[in-house]
């Protein structure tokens, strides 16, 4: 368990913050410049602010009343960087040893095999970090990170730099950290697609405050907190793989409905999240007949909440889960949702992206 | 070969070989960490340090020779403790003439130094940090490796002045045959005796020789471990 | 007006502008010397004289004569050589580089053992002179003993005594006489080999000991022009150092002057 409270004034903006992590990952979810960076490097003792308190479990990092900080290399923590920082002197193999060998002898240590197969990185070992493309040395990084015994991990936007395949290809390793490994992990992003994935909690962050934080489906089904931006809104539903169908199509079942996706690569009996963009869902009153969508799923208006534009963001209690609906003010009105109103959620099949599907445990 | 300079002459090579290679080997633990603390720190005083580590570079030879003598002589405050507490004397002895090449040598090597200290990315350091290594340990394990070809090249731009000092050696611990007959004081004899001129051009050129051979093998040391630290 | 009377006429206005040129000096010109290092003192006296004498301006460098030969044989723009031994100035003639007929033998001099400090103990200097013993842990101060004349002449006199291959070792060689003095002034060398008229440049310097005459070759100081550059300011210096008013200046300093 993560405790922190930190206040540090800048030039223009003032971070005010304060949440508590549970096991798991942690996102720290908001647009650039809210503040995340700067939360992070305050846990890792790279940052100290004017005032804190940061504790992980019983062991103290950082209380400025009195006068405790315990310098970074004393914290335990895995940082992983969202430029990798491989140190370039050495192999692959020497960077991925050079955390373990600063951890204290009576830590629980990862093994170096099972992290080297975690991470798909075996081939890599006697390569120079300069040899090694984007995506492999944020591997490595990751790797690095876990083999150094951390209390912690802490991952600053370590997608950011790599392109749309590589990030595809990274996001399963951290989903695999995330059920595998008991470290709990503080991650920061400003990618709706990547809390979706593989939050357990999200810790939302606006100009420098906590707006909201909880389990990931609550925060991300709630339409007044939306740290991305209403385009980027999007809930997520927790879903179990019943069959694949020979038409290229996956059949899931959330919470008793049926759900059809595009294929997905897990296997039956497979539980899932999905997220579901606010802009891909149709609302009707009625359940619509004769459309082409294949997920049609019934439930009762939570809360409708106007933007300030012509949009409005609509929040749907379903058997599946929280659904959010972004569409125009008008229509809210002349359809006249209401909280406690009914209405049905059309969601087309194709307009899932593989990338908003990932493995892994229950979304809170 | 051994025919090719007197051995008057082949002493004075000796003992250049011997005066340089001193003067670098004890400016290397105090250049490096003063390199280090001009480049990384910041505290009252580093402009004064800095002036202080570029002096025997501006002010003529002569006059850092003669500071020597005032200082490091037998009769100066620190020569004279010296000579009671530990018996090390740098009057007139070989000492001396590795004290005033040293001093002449050490602006060039806190300046390589420095410079390659400065080329090193502190987020490199940074994430050692986090990775568990205190201070001492980034310096070890990171910065180190990653400013050895400009501590090579450091050493070497020492060693080529230490070889080549003259106004501040002749002045403190004068011209002596064996213990401050240095190769450059060794030419400027030479080119004052009749007939000298000869010798003072074959010692010359094996002085160009030694230097250009040291030039070189530095270039090499540096590149190769520069490709190591590169990652090729 | 016929031809021959033209010529004779434009041959005689020519040599009355000669005369007037040649009896005007021209105003401010330099004379560069170039002298051993001994003379300090009693040049910088006879510069100022002869400068407020003549109108004409001095530019005296001192160094070891050994320097001052070299640095004459590659191009430096002497125009008045004044060399503590005879041998750097043979050397010069040699090559050429002396203007015929200007040089002369212009001081003696004498070679002395220093000591530091005001109040040193007298030295008996012969072949019995345990010069090692005295000098315990220091060295002597000695100006280059293969090239200055200071060191030349002291080598030579030690040895004719027979103390040279004793204190070979512990000798502390200068590029100059005057360093030489400078290392014994500060007591970092106990004791030193210079000229007689050096001993007096410096107050924390006591002349203990004199080198008896026959132990070295007569310690000559000649005067020359450099070839090509004695001019008339040069020529004027040159006899300017054999008169009455330098005179006065060596004797002060403690010079002899060399029979002509």
């Amino acid at each position: 368990m993560l405790e922190i409270a930190v206040r540090h004034a800048f030039p223009g903006f003032t971070l005010d913050a304060a949440l508590t992590a549970p096991p798991g990952v942690t996102v720290l979810f908001g647009r650039s410049g809210s503040g995340k960076t700067t939360l992070v490097d305050a846990v890792a003792g790279l940052l100290m602010p004017d005032a804190g308190r940061i504790a992980a479990g019983d062991l103290v990092l950082l209380d400025t009343e009195r006068g405790v900080r315990l310098p970074p290399h004393r914290r335990r923590l895995g940082y992983v960087f969202q430029d990798g920082r491989l140190l370039p002197h050495l192999t692959v193999r020497r960077n991925l040893a050079y955390g373990a060998w600063f951890a204290p002898r009576g830590a629980p240590r990862e093994d170096m095999g099972r992290v080297v197969e975690l991470l798909g990185i075996g081939h890599l070992l006697d390569r120079r970090p300069a040899a090694l493309s984007g995506g492999e040395k944020q591997r490595v990084a990751i790797g690095r990170a876990l083999l150094s015994a951390p209390r912690l991990i802490l991952a600053d936007e370590p997608l950011a730099a790599l392109d749309e395949a590589r990030k595809a290809e990274i996001l399963p390793y951290f989903e695999r950290l995330r059920d595998e490994v008991s470290v709990p992990i503080l991650y920061v992003s400003h990618s709706a697609t990547e809390v979706a994935r593989l939050a357990t909690t999200v810790v939302a962050l606006e100009a420098g405050r906590v707006v909201a934080q909880g389990p990931a489906a609550e925060v991300l089904g709630d339409p007044a907190v939306l740290p991305a931006g209403a385009r980027e809104a999007g809930a997520v539903l927790a879903a179990v793989v019943v069959r694949h169908h020979s038409d290229g199509l996956s059949e899931l079942d959330a919470g008793g409905l049926a759900l059809f996706l595009p294929r997905v690569a897990q296997p039956p009996g497979a539980a899932l999240r999905v997220r579901i963009a606010a802009h891909d869902v149709i609302l009707s009153r009625g359940r619509p007949e004769g459309l082409s969508a294949l997920n049609v799923l019934p439930g009762v208006v939570r809360e409708v909440r106007p933007g300030e534009g012509p949009g409005a963001i609509v929040a749907l209690d379903t058997p599946a889960g929280r659904l959010l609906a972004r569409i125009t003010r008008r229509s809210a009105a002349a359809l006249e949702l209401a909280p406690g109103v009914a209405a049905h959620a059309v969601v087309k099949t194709v307009s899932v992206a593989p990338s908003d599907v990932g493995g892994g445990r229950r979304a809170g | 070969m051994a025919d090719w300079l007197s051995p008057a002459e082949w002493e004075a090579v000796r003992l250049s070989l011997r005066v340089a290679f001193w003067a670098t080997l004890f400016s290397l633990p105090i250049g490096i960490p003063v390199a280090y603390a001009l480049a990384r720190w910041r505290f009252p005083g580093r402009e004064a340090l800095n002036v202080l580590v570029h002096l025997p570079l501006i002010m003529p030879p002569v006059v850092t020779g003669y500071l020597l003598l005032l200082t490091f002589g037998t009769r100066g405050p620190v020569g004279g403790f010296l000579d009671s507490a530990l018996d090390l004397t740098f009057a007139f002895r070989w000492t001396g003439a590795a004290l005033a090449a040293g001093v002449m040598a050490f602006p060039f090597m806190v300046r390589a130094v420095r410079l390659s200290i400065e080329a090193v990315d502190p987020k490199l350091e940074q994430a050692a940090s986090t990775l568990g290594a205190s201070r001492p340990w980034v310096f070890l394990t990171v910065t180190l490796p990653l400013i050895l070809p400009g501590i090579i090249a450091g050493t070497v731009l020492a060693f080529a002045k230490g070889m080549g000092e003259f106004g501040a050696t002749i002045t403190f611990v004068s011209n002596i045959p064996g213990q401050t007959r240095t190769i450059p004081l060794a030419i400027d004899l030479l080119l004052e005796t009749p007939g000298g001129e000869a010798r003072a051009a074959r010692l010359a050129g094996l002085s160009i020789m030694l230097a250009a051979t040291a030039l070189a093998l530095s270039e090499w040391i540096s590149r190769r471990v520069a490709s190591r630290v590169g990652g090729r | 007006m016929s031809k021959p009377i033209r010529r004779r006429r434009a041959a005689g206005a020519a040599a009355l502008a000669l005369a007037i040129a040649a009896a005007v000096p021209a105003s401010a010109e330099t004379v560069t010397v170039f002298a051993a290092a001994s003379l300090t003192d009693a040049l910088a006296e006879i510069e100022t004289r002869f400068e407020a004498v003549t109108g004409h301006d001095v530019a005296v460098s001192l160094a070891g004569s050994s320097a001052l030969a070299r640095q004459i044989r590659h191009g430096a723009p002497a125009d008045v050589f004044v060399s503590a031994d005879p041998g750097w100035m043979d050397v010069l003639e040699a090559d050429g580089l002396v203007e015929p007929g200007t040089r002369f033998d212009l001081l003696r001099n004498r070679l002395v053992l220093v000591a530091h400090g005001r109040g040193a103990e007298p030295v008996e200097i012969g072949p019995e002179t345990d010069l090692v013993g005295l000098l315990g842990d220091g060295r002597l101060a000695m100006a280059l003993v293969e090239a200055v004349p200071a060191g030349r002449y002291g080598k030579a006199a030690l040895e004719s005594l027979g103390l040279w291959d004793a204190v070979e070792d512990r000798v502390a060689q200068t590029d100059n006489v005057r360093a030489a003095l400078a290392l014994v002034a500060l007591g970092e060398a106990p004791y030193g080999i210079v000229y007689a008229t050096d001993a007096g440049a410096e107050d924390d310097v006591t002349v203990v000991g004199r080198f008896p005459a026959e132990t070295h070759p007569p310690i000559t100081y000649p005067a020359a022009g450099v070839a090509g550059r004695t001019g008339p300011a040069a020529a004027a210096f040159l006899s300017y150092l054999r008169g009455p008013a330098a005179r006065e200046a060596f004797d002060a300093a403690g010079f002899g002057m060399a029979r002509e």
